[in-house]
């Protein structure tokens, strides 16, 4: 018999997630509530006695000094109350913990049918909200219908007795597995076949698909087995293998590039071959620090004598676009699985974050799934979650607003980690499969998650059903995995790990088995979330927080006991063999064997036109505009843009600390609000010795030139690392690219040609300035297609595409963090320089931006003029020449200018005569290669000889009072008070926590 | 000096055992991270350490009020020992996580010598979510050995859950025991008087955090093991940019919140380490 547990706050204490709910019900559909309340709802599915169930309400699920529980309704007083719970098969992480906690109350398991279910009730006060309004809180504030499912009660339907009922969302499938043969007969078939089960096969890989079945010794060996026609698992696998998602099909392509501009034709054959493998192994050859990159899940670089840092990036962009807070979630805590895989495993040690998203405020008529406001407010959430309770420090971020997102948001998520060098006398960042080894996973069971998320999101939803295509990440769960793999590591257990991503076990077993030249894998030895998956599922489900490692027989008990320490559930499904094959079996009997020669063999290469149209001949000019006469009032303006003012609720809700690391926050400056320009760690706290890290990002320079906009990057995430002590000799990068679709179809994707050249240059930029600068890419990841068709008005669609994307992500070692410095102005007096050249470089501003316009004159980068004097600035940093240091960015020398002095909270009093061509240039003009200085007078003149030869300018001074004074020669440009600056800049987003 | 032995609990959740074990090991005592498992089936014993540290994490993912599930397990495992620890004279800390540990396994705050028993709460913060940043405390009349010399210090809180709620009456009586041991403040020394951030959760007369009616059990919402260092003070560019004016390097001293661990440890050798 289930029960229902109610449980809530005493009337008497502040409800403060009901508030939460309040405010947002006003802020977002301008609807006024007096109060709401929230009912936590616990439903048991244990046969537990009635004693134990009022044992378990008393002493485990309420706290006496604050809360009230029943079994009977606890809902009185309302005018609305809405139940909203999640669907059958959605991960339900308090479920499954409560579960835990009441099994060690009573000391005794309740078997494997057991569950607890948990929902929310939520009750409004207020008069006059009707059921269309209350309706609409439901669907856009509490409940993702795709997740969850909600219920209204209105008072007079409300059966005291009875309450919301009683609702168990299990998951039934009453399916007997089973493995269904396919015949291939013709390419025809095969290519119905691909729709029918939306294998998404291309169709050049058909014919050789079909072929290999026909060979003459497949077709012996698989009689030997009992097989004949291929099998669903089998297609199912080669379909998931040789996905975009899992063989980076576009970046291994042959694009034929085109300039339209000047003729000029060219092929690339692989733009990760010709711009990220080659630069990077080029550079591998010159710095030692390079210690593995380009083949395992991160890459891994040298940080001291014993240890070494392991990084990556990844992008979680559909599934948070569908449920914001479920997939940023599983993005973080998927990406901290990355380092966890590297070698033989890394700790983690730093999450960073990304998200670009449509305004905030958003008012056109496209209609989004969801509205960019709950889209943020989602996805940050996830990541606090997932980096939160993962024990994981979340020092660096960024927010960038845009339209083009609403068609699909992104999320970026970096994960750094530390391995030690040696581990058992060898190199710990190498690992291998050998026959014999047993194959383990570890970590969270599977279910029908992540398959096939397209067919899945259009299919009807029964009441039995699970809604699994959409994810909810488990934090807990791996963070007990992450300790106990460590462990298992440190103690010689762990031969090969990697993580169960994308494809699930049939990737991750796969690429492992390629090392020992085989294996063998018992499905039905797979733990299962419900009976009833066939085995193809089994085999190419996305469930979460699971990773497959080898491990040596003789060291299979002391694995599977430290196991048992931690509450970490492993699974022993088969065994690494030398057969050449990779061997599924269900039950003893074979389901899928195919050669893995096969998968490594000879697909076609995807191809791709790309025709690049230079942009002043796309009609691009620069705009003409006339000197401001009121320059305080547009710095004001300029500060309170969305992607140059304070986001500082952002970071706050983000533990940064944690671990003791922490160097250089998120936010510095005397009142700890400024932005710092990179995140600083000292991952081993007995040292001084740190990590730097930075991100950088241009959408919209790549508006204009997807080539420059790269190069922008790039440039600024290594004045980033430089500005807070990083050292030039040690980038090591990572490369997101987000891109819309570049398959050309004249009707779907008209401008696919033109997407495709942006893609070309922006590679070609990054083999350019990465070997420019010494820069070898550790990791990097592509997500294509962030595309969305979205209803207007009149329920016609609009394709959105975002504006292509590159994310660079830039790490640094530095020997000894008191070298480290930040940007706020420190003392009165002390100068203010300028390094570097502005030029009139404003196409794609954050001015032009307020204006309206685009522009020509994209920012350009000179690394060969640059690095001159980055070495110089390098090398005053190391002799503590500086009092402060910050790269200028995103809105010019104004913005940056303010933001040294809101830091130090101190005026400053400068002149930009000469700086620049305008006075507007100077203020606003974007260009690469610049910083921003203060020096005590007394190191003026070593600073000037440290300098010597560059580019650099005196502006003028830091004052003792607060006053912001921007001179031009004469005339006096800007006066205002720091203070004002600050209210301004913090305005926007003030009221956000 | 006799060597403190101090025990930092691991594991379903937690996640600051390793620099809370850090921090006791700068404080000269000899510390291990135990793992759950390992101290509820007894592999390991309780009564062979002086320090027993419930460092801040989210035990069981924190998902049916923080703290709650780990009070329980410990509770129902080691009543006994912990008693023992207890009448021993030992010292336990518990820090965010550890603080609503001990206050749900009714170790804090231990009202009229009774333990085990829940006489106060930490509820969600009044602001709704869970918040990062440094706050200022001021330590109030104590017998709590933990804070002996200090009067105010500046420490990060990092919660989500940290707002102490207790009935007036038991509000009142942790005041006339001095049981009260921090309470949050402005950064001139005057209390927050509930206002946030100075305040950052809503906690009643701005409770930081408590000890027992013997002092040797505190806890607390902010986190001492994350200012060992001065490298670690939101502002420390600034300090070093002072020395650096005249003309010295900069010495990088230890934070504040080492003092905690080093009272602790201290207290132990003078009093309990011989037993």
């Amino acid at each position: 018999m289930a029960a229902r547990l109610e449980i809530m706050l005493r009337p008497e204490l502040f409800d403060a997630a009901g508030e939460s709910v309040r405010r947002q019900a006003r802020e977002y559909f301008g609807l006024e509530f007096t109060r709401v309340r929230v009912i936590q709802i616990l439903t048991f599915d244990t046969g537990m006695t009635p004693a134990e169930l009022e044992a378990v309400r008393t002493e485990v699920f309420t706290n006496p000094v604050t809360q009230i529980s029943s079994f009977r309704p606890l809902a009185r007083h309302f005018d609305w109350a809405v139940w909203v719970g999640l669907r059958p098969g959605v991960r339900d992480n308090p479920g499954a913990t409560g579960l835990e906690a009441v099994e060690a109350f009573l000391g005794r398991s309740l078997g494997p049918e057991a569950a607890i279910y948990t929902s929310t009730l939520y009750l409004f006060e207020g008069d006059g909200i009707s059921r269309p309004e209350i309706t609409k809180i439901a669907q856009e504030l509490l409940a993702n219908d795709i997740i969850q499912e909600f219920r209204l009660f209105a008072p007079d339907q409300w059966d005291p007795e009875s309450g919301v009922g009683l609702i168990l969302p299990q998951v039934r499938l009453d399916h007997q597995p089973t493995v269904t043969t396919l015949a291939i007969d013709s390419n025809e078939t095969l290519q119905r076949l691909s729709q029918e089960r939306n294998l998404a096969l291309r169709e050049q890989d058909i014919p050789i698909i079909r072929r290999y079945y026909l060979r003459s010794e497949v077709q012996a060996r698989r009689r030997q087995l009992g097989l004949s026609l291929p099998t669903d698992v089998e297609l199912e696998y080669i379909a998931q293998a040789r996905s975009d998602h899992c063989n980076h099909n576009t970046f291994r392509g042959i694009f034929a590039y085109k300039d339209l501009g000047t003729g000029e034709t060219a092929t690339i054959k692989s733009l990760f071959k010709t711009c990220i493998e080659q630069p990077t192994l080029a550079l591998a050859q010159e710095k030692p620090w390079v210690v593995s990159v380009l083949w395992d899940n991160a890459g891994v670089g040298a940080f001291d004598d014993d240890f070494n840092y392991v990084i990556t990036g990844e992008t979680h962009n559909s599934p948070s676009n569908m449920e914001a807070y479920g997939g940023s979630l599983t993005g973080i805590v998927g990406v901290y699985r990355d380092p966890l895989g590297t070698g033989r495993g890394a700790k983690l040690v730093a999450g960073l974050y990304g998200f670009c998203v449509g305004h905030r405020d958003y008012q056109g008529s496209l209609r989004p799934r969801l509205h960019p406001r709950r889209l943020l407010d989602g996805v940050i959430a996830g990541v606090k979650d997932g980096g939160n309770k993962s024990g994981i420090p979340t020092p660096l971020g960024f927010v960038h607003f845009h339209d083009s997102y609403l068609g699909k948001c992104l999320v970026f998520v970096v994960a750094v980690g530390l391995m030690p060098r040696l581990l058992q006398g060898t190199d710990a960042s190498q690992k291998t499969t050998a026959p014999g080894d047993l194959i383990f996973m570890c970590g969270g069971r599977v279910g029908k998650d992540g398959i096939h998320g397209v067919t899945a999101s259009s299919e009807e939803f029964g009441a039995h059903t699970p809604a699994g295509h959409v994810q909810i990440g488990d934090p807990y769960t791996q963070k007990k995995m992450h300790d106990f793999l460590l462990e298992a590591r440190d103690q010689g257990y762990i031969a090969f790990i990697t993580d169960c991503g994308g494809g699930g076990l049939s990737s991750a077993i796969g690429e492992s088995a390629r090392f020992a030249g085989g294996c063998e894998v018992w499905l039905d030895k797979v733990p299962l979330k419900y009976e009833g998956l066939d085995q193809w599922e089994i085999w190419i489900s996305e469930s979460q927080e699971r990773m497959v490692t080898a491990v040596k027989p003789a060291h299979a008990p002391a694995f599977q006991a430290l196991a048992a320490k931690h509450g970490v559930e492993v699974s022993n499904i088969g065994r690494y063999t030398d057969s050449g094959a990779l061997h599924l079996l269900y039950q003893g009997q074979t389901c899928a064997y195919i050669e893995l020669a096969f998968l490594e063999g000879d697909f076609p290469p995807w191809r791709f036109e790309a025709e690049w149209l230079p942009p002043a001949l796309r009609g691009l000019t620069e705009p003409v505009l006339g000197e401001p006469q009121d320059h305080t009032s547009l710095l004001y303006r300029m500060l309170a843009r969305p992607n140059i003012c304070s986001r500082e609720w952002i970071a706050r809700q983000y533990d940064h600390e944690v671990q003791g690391s922490s160097v250089i926050k998120p936010l510095v400056g005397r009142g700890a609000n400024i932005p710092t320009d990179g995140a600083v760690l000292r991952p081993r706290q007995e040292s001084h010795r740190g990590l730097a890290v930075s991100m950088a990002l241009h959408p919209s320079y790549g508006q204009i030139d997807t080539y420059h906009m790269t190069a922008a990057s790039i440039d600024e995430a290594v004045r980033r690392l430089l500005a807070v002590g990083g050292s030039l000799d040690h980038i090591g990068g990572v490369d997101n690219f987000c891109w819309p679709s570049i398959q050309y179809d004249p009707v779907k994707n008209p401008d696919g040609k033109y997407k495709a050249a942006q893609l070309v240059r922006a590679n070609q930029a990054l083999q350019h300035y990465c070997l420019a600068y010494g820069i070898p890419l550790l990791s990097g990841k592509d997500s294509m297609y962030i595309d969305g068709h979205l209803p207007g008005d009149f329920q016609e669609t609009h394709k959105v595409s975002g504006l292509a994307t590159l994310l660079f992500t830039a790490i640094s070692v530095i020997p000894d963090v008191a070298r480290c410095l930040t940007l706020d102005c420190k003392e009165p007096g002390d100068y203010v320089y300028l390094i570097g050249t502005t030029k009139p470089e404003l196409g794609g501003s954050e001015l032009y931006d307020l204006f309206g316009y685009l522009g020509l004159q994209v920012p350009e980068v000179n690394p060969g003029e640059f690095l001159a004097y980055y070495k110089q600035v390098e090398a005053a940093i190391a002799a503590g020449l500086l009092a402060s240091c910050h790269g200028v960015y995103r809105g010019g020398l104004a913005v940056h200018l303010a933001l040294m002095a809101m830091a130090g909270d101190l005026g400053l009093e400068v002149d930009l005569a000469g700086v620049a061509t305008s006075p507007l240039t100077a203020l606003y003009s974007e260009s690469a290669g610049r910083f921003l200085v203060t020096v005590a007078p007394q190191d003026c003149q070593r600073w000037e000889t440290c300098m010597a030869g560059a580019p650099l300018r005196r502006l003028g001074r830091v004052r003792a009072d607060r006053r912001f004074l921007v001179h031009w020669g004469e005339h006096l440009l800007i006066q205002t008070e720091v203070s004002d600056l600050l209210t301004v800049w913090q305005e926007r987003f003030g009221n956000l926590i | 000096m006799a060597t403190i032995k101090a025990l930092v609990l691991y594991g379903f959740g937690l996640n600051c055992d390793h620099e809370t074990k850090f921090a006791l090991e700068q404080s000269g005592a000899d510390a291990q991270r135990v793992h759950i498992t390992d101290l509820i089936s007894r592999q390991v014993s309780l009564n062979d350490y002086h320090l027993l540290a419930l460092p801040g994490g989210f035990s069981w993912g924190d998902d049916h009020g923080a703290g709650v599930i780990l009070g329980l397990r410990l509770k129902m495992a080691l009543q006994d020992d912990l008693e023992e620890f207890i009448r021993a004279g030992k010292v336990i800390i518990g820090i965010c996580n550890g603080f609503q540990v001990l206050v749900n396994m009714g170790l804090l705050p231990g009202l009229g010598g009774v333990y085990f028993q829940r006489q106060v709460a930490l509820i969600h913060n009044d602001c709704g979510n869970f918040r990062d940043a440094w706050v200022h405390l001021r330590v109030r009349p104590t017998v709590c050995p933990f804070v002996k010399g200090i009067e105010q210090v500046e420490l990060p809180v990092r919660h989500g859950e940290g707002k102490f709620y207790a009935p007036e009456e038991v509000v009142t009586a942790l005041f006339q025991n001095k049981q009260v041991v921090l309470q949050y403040a402005t950064p001139t020394g005057e209390l927050a008087q509930g206002r946030f951030p100075a305040n950052p959760n809503g906690s009643l007369r701005d409770i930081a955090g408590i000890c027992d009616a013997s002092g040797r059990i505190l806890g607390l919402m902010p986190h001492p093991e994350a200012f060992i260092s001065a490298f670690q003070h939101p502002t420390w560019t600034r300090d070093k940019e002072t020395w650096r004016r005249q003309g010295l390097p900069y010495p990088a001293p230890a934070g504040a919140g080492l003092r905690i661990f080093q009272n602790a440890v201290e207290y132990l050798a003078a009093n309990v380490a011989s037993c």
